[in-house]
């Protein structure tokens, strides 16, 4: 990619409000006034641990699969941005990008990009001391290749079933973080 | 409704796959093969807002011992729902009462229309389940502040509050008084993203439907609950 051609996938954009409810503004607004008296955004892991990740400053970064009409390289990049940012903004923190997950009952082309966008974002991170690269796919395609209602109720968004099979390993990735000294 | 112009939130159709995984269609095939297999008593059918239902405390509780099923998709409007109905998901089934609650979906049409779309629906669940009651929640409230969707939502439950009772079947539930407070917000212990309900938004909603539900059934006359066992 040249330099006067960007990536629409590492340009920074709101989301419009075509709906006209402002719902995108809102929820933009709140994360931000809650980061104002809150601790980081973690709070699908328990109170303890948001505690200790506050002093180590641990990001936790999921994104990707919406980016419908990118390139897997053009997505890779746009997350390296974002890694940049965080670095950028909280120096001293951690960033954790977690692997997008396939998707869709049947294998189709967007399990194939997000896969393909994992295995650059995983090369991309392995040179860089401030974030790192955790898979939590604990494997929701089945032998027969589809994916169950069961794990992804519309064969995206995860149950309660999924999140749990998700988090466990992030859990536990990011205790050990916690465990063993800073890398940096 | 006024004209002879079809109403364009009357049409069914089905949702095109543009970002390519077939989400859409997975699921109905899904529904269309539960139908097959399951004797619901209460069938759930719409959105999101009946999809997500599935996925909180609130309806292994209250609605799962109903013997309910839940046809709700994400992002469906009225004409989605009507094409899925007429194209599997009422075969093989013989609920007592069909829950229906759609149309915050409905970007591209006027409330007129989208109440003349749910309408359309509940005559099509009418004349397939002719013994079958049918309960119409109304659309909620949206976004953090007071916007146009929100009077546009509220003016669509006005439409199906006069439209609705001249089918003798169905009845209209209004539970969106829950949601606005005196400010004029709407806050995210409600609707975690102003649309979407939280597990406490679901409780609001849940517990009258539930109770309309229970009375319902329980006012079926005997020799249809046994014909239905
Ligand atoms: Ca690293």
């Amino acid at each position: 990619m040249s330099a006067e051609d960007p990536n629409p996938a590492a340009t920074p954009t709101p989301c419009k409000d075509i709906q006209g409810d402002g719902r995108w503004m809102s929820l933009h607004n709140r994360f931000v006034s809650d980061s104002k008296d809150k601790e980081p955004d973690v709070l699908f892991v328990g109170d303890s641990l948001v505690q200790l990740m506050h002093q180590f400053g641990v990001v936790v970064l999921w994104v990707g699969t919406n980016n419908h009409g990118h390139t897997p390289e053009q997505i890779c990049t746009g997350i390296m941005a974002i890694v940049q940012v965080i670095k950028n903004k909280l120096p001293h923190a951690h960033t954790v990008i977690l692997g997008l997950l396939p998707r869709g009952k049947s294998p189709n082309p967007l399990r194939e990009r997000n896969a393909k966008v994992n295995k650059l974002v995983q090369e991309a991170v392995s040179s860089l001391p401030h974030a790192s690269f955790l898979n939590v796919d604990p494997g929701f395609v089945h032998s027969n290749g589809t994916i169950s209602h069961q794990d992804m109720y519309d064969y995206l968004h995860l149950t309660p079933q999924g999140y749990q099979a998700v988090c466990e390993p992030l859990h536990a990735h990011l205790i050990s973080m916690l465990e063993k000294p800073a890398e940096n | 409704m006024s004209g002879d112009e079809p109403n364009p939130a009357a049409v069914p159709q089905p949702v095109k796959d543009v970002h390519g995984d077939g989400r859409w269609i997975s699921q109905h095939t899904r529904f269309v093969q539960e139908c097959k297999d399951a004797e619901p008593d209460v069938l759930f059918v719409g959105d999101s807002m009946v999809q997500l239902m599935q996925q909180y405390e609130v309806w292994r509780e209250l609605f799962s011992p109903l013997h309910a099923l839940n046809f709700g998709i994400g992002g469906d409007t009225t004409c989605n729902v009507l094409w899925r109905l007429q194209n599997g998901e009422l075969e093989n089934i013989r609920p007592k009462v069909v829950v229906l609650w759609v149309g915050t979906n409905n970007y591209e049409h006027t409330a007129e229309q989208v109440a003349g779309g749910i309408l359309a629906i509940a005559e099509l669940l009418t004349s397939c389940l002719p013994r079958a009651k049918i309960v119409v929640l109304g659309l909620l409230p949206r976004g953090e502040h007071p916007n146009p969707l929100r009077e546009k939502n509220a003016a669509v439950n006005g439409y199906l509050h006069s439209w609705l009772p001249k089918l003798g079947q169905a009845q209209f539930l209004d539970v969106s008084g829950e949601f606005v407070h005196s400010d004029g917000t709407i806050i995210p212990q409600d609707m975690f993203d102003f649309l979407h309900l939280t597990s406490t938004g679901y409780r609001n909603v849940a517990k009258p439907l539930s109770d309309l539900l229970l009375q319902i059934l329980e006012e079926m006359p005997e020799e249809r609950r046994a014909s239905l066992v």
